[in-house]
């Protein structure tokens, strides 16, 4: 018998790849939006934050070496969008270590598709929740009289940053989940990224720090990211430093997304 | 190609420990091929590399002659794969499921509305086919399981341990389903740890016992390499004596508590009429009567010294 003649299966044109990459990643994103609990806390607990700083440092604009900001939650805009990006990332990137734990990815795996697509298609949701959440946010500050200074222009490198971002806190968490195959592990690191966010820009600018702190703020990438959407916010559109957070982002993103492919490929390699 | 699935040597460690220490089987086109083991004696390892999902650390094997390894995606476009515990994202209806398993194998909008209506039919979930899988009772799973399976008419399925955990009536369910996909001329590997599964459904079953095949054929030739089916007959005491002389014409006595007689059946469970007869003959009075037939559980015992009923479940 000419078996694989015989099969419809086989007969089929090859799958198309980009297909496949789209389906997958929206299932990635309608999974995350069904998850409410996973990121409506989220979502809402860095502007809880923001609301308490914003009223017990008011006055910190004053300090020597604060940029000119028309307010200090104006000031606080970025920061608060890269957090509520970094903390939606993580709860998306646990999605892939779900994956792995119910089995799911095992079925994926067994399909003719491309093994960088299943991993890079899961990231999805973490992008689309960045470009949303940093609209969303946006809209809330300009609700409190924070508006951004760069109008339409400013709010898209906002979003182009925080997307890339997105994709690379996802990255991270997918790589730990492919390292470990654990949801909770993935979980476990959101600290990490917390104490990140603390030893930035997020909540004061690198002017008004010194030593240690200073030092590790300033070569934090996550200043570089937080100083090139806060310029945008509080000086105006400005493709120079819109390029310049965009290749931080990038080489995070590139970093992050080369250690999740190295787990990928240690993780099939070993099966 | 004789042979959809064949492998040969196939091994798989982890570590020191051999999970699977050198299979070879075949299975023809059409075929109902059981898989029979307690837990840990390879099924499930020997399943994935057949499904390309574990590379072999020796040996070779085929699949809708594919290799494993050099031609895994060929391998992953010809079968069909429902692993254990119905790995089915809850999150996901069943039509989005049907709809990803179908892009994912490359079928177009209109075979996929198609198929995937037809399937959903077939298993019974057209009414639950928008609900999201996590309000899906196990037996609806394992169904849609099949039915994503199947979308892309797979010329092997791979079926792991389709029914644990099931209740009777999935259970049956699926079993006339997988009876009614072979009638149609799908292959059908089918891992399990119940024999009743491997004796009811396969055309051939191997036990698998420590990562090797000890025993491999049709039920019925497993069982009947055995030995014959035992009759244990009760009687008044004051008959016994007559009773065994009777039985006795029937083939060898086997052990049997006292009041009790027994004897394997030489020519096996058809001669039941004829000894019933003798005994009604001679004014014996049967107190009880039962024939006992090897089952696959008795194979399992003669080829490993250990039961695999009980221990399994």
């Amino acid at each position: 018998m000419t078996a694989i003649g015989a099969s419809p299966a086989a007969d089929r044109g090859r799958p198309s790849q980009l297909s496949s990459f789209l389906i997958m990643a929206r299932r990635a994103v309608v999974g995350f939006f069904r998850q409410p609990a996973g990121w409506i806390v989220g979502s809402f607990f860095p502007l809880l934050i923001t609301a308490v700083s914003a009223s017990a440092f008011s006055r910190a604009t004053q300090l020597r070496g604060f940029p000119d900001t028309s307010s200090f939650l104006q000031f606080l805009m970025a920061g608060t969008v890269l957090q509520g990006v970094l903390f939606g990332s993580i709860t998306a990137s646990t999605d892939l270590a779900l994956d792995i734990e119910n089995g799911f990815m095992d079925r994926l795996l067994a399909s003719p598709v491309s093994r960088t697509s299943i991993l890079i298609s899961r990231l999805a949701g973490a992008a689309t929740y960045g470009a949303g959440i940093t609209v969303f946010y946006v809209a809330i500050f300009a609700l409190f009289g924070a508006k951004v200074e760069g109008g339409i222009g400013g709010v898209a490198v906002m979003v182009v940053l925080m997307v890339v971002m997105a994709i690379s806190v996802g990255g991270y968490g997918a790589a730990i989940g492919l390292r470990t195959g654990s949801a909770e592990a993935v979980g476990s690191s959101f600290p990490l990224v917390f104490i990140l966010l603390f030893v930035s820009s997020a909540f004061f600018p690198v002017a008004t720090m010194s030593g240690v702190y200073k030092a590790v703020a300033q070569a934090n990438p996550l200043t570089q990211v937080i100083d090139a959407s806060r310029h945008q916010v509080i000086t105006g559109f400005d493709l120079g430093e819109a390029a310049t957070g965009l290749a931080v982002a990038l080489g995070v993103a590139a970093i992050s997304i080369g250690f999740a492919l190295t787990q990928l490929r240690r993780r099939l390699g070993a099966s | 190609m004789d042979h959809l699935i064949e492998a040969q040597g196939l091994e798989r460690s982890f570590g020191d420990i051999k999970a699977v220490a050198g299979v070879d089987l075949v299975v023809a086109p059409g075929e109902i091929y059981g898989f029979l083991g307690p837990n840990g004696a390879g099924k499930s390892t020997t399943v994935r590399i057949l499904t390309t999902l574990l590379r072999p650390t020796g040996g070779r094997a085929t699949v809708a002659g594919f290799d494993v390894q050099s031609q895994a995606n060929m391998v992953r476009r010809s079968i069909g794969v429902a692993l254990q515990d119905a790995a089915i994202d809850p999150l996901m209806t069943g039509n989005e499921l049907i709809r990803l398993q179908a892009t994912l194998h490359g079928l177009r909008r209109k075979e996929t509305s198609r198929r995937g209506g037809e399937l959903l039919e077939r298993v019974g979930l057209t009414e639950a086919a928008d609900r999201r899988v996590g309000t899906y009772s196990g037996g609806m799973r394992r169904r849609l399981d099949l039915a994503l399976a199947l979308i892309h008419e797979p010329a092997v399925l791979f079926l792991d341990e389709p029914t644990t955990g099931l209740d009777p009536t999935s259970r049956m369910s699926l079993w006339d389903e997988l009876r009614r996909l072979s009638s149609e001329g799908t292959t059908i590997f089918l891992t399990t740890q119940y024999l009743e599964e491997a004796d009811e459904l396969a055309h051939r079953v191997a036990i698998i016992d420590g990562g090797v095949i000890v025993k491999e054929g049709s039920p019925n030739d497993l069982k009947l390499a055995v030995g014959s089916p035992t009759l244990r007959v009760d009687v008044a005491e004051h008959q016994l004596e007559i009773a065994g002389r009777v039985l006795n014409g029937f083939g060898e006595t086997r052990p049997a508590r006292q009041g009790r007689l027994a004897i394997g059946l030489d020519k096996g469970a058809g001669e039941l009429a004829k000894v019933v007869r003798g005994l009604d003959d001679q004014g014996v009075e049967v107190l009880h009567m039962e024939l006992d037939a090897p089952s696959l559980d008795d194979v399992f015992a003669q080829a490993t010294g250990r039961r695999l009923e009980g221990a399994a479940a």
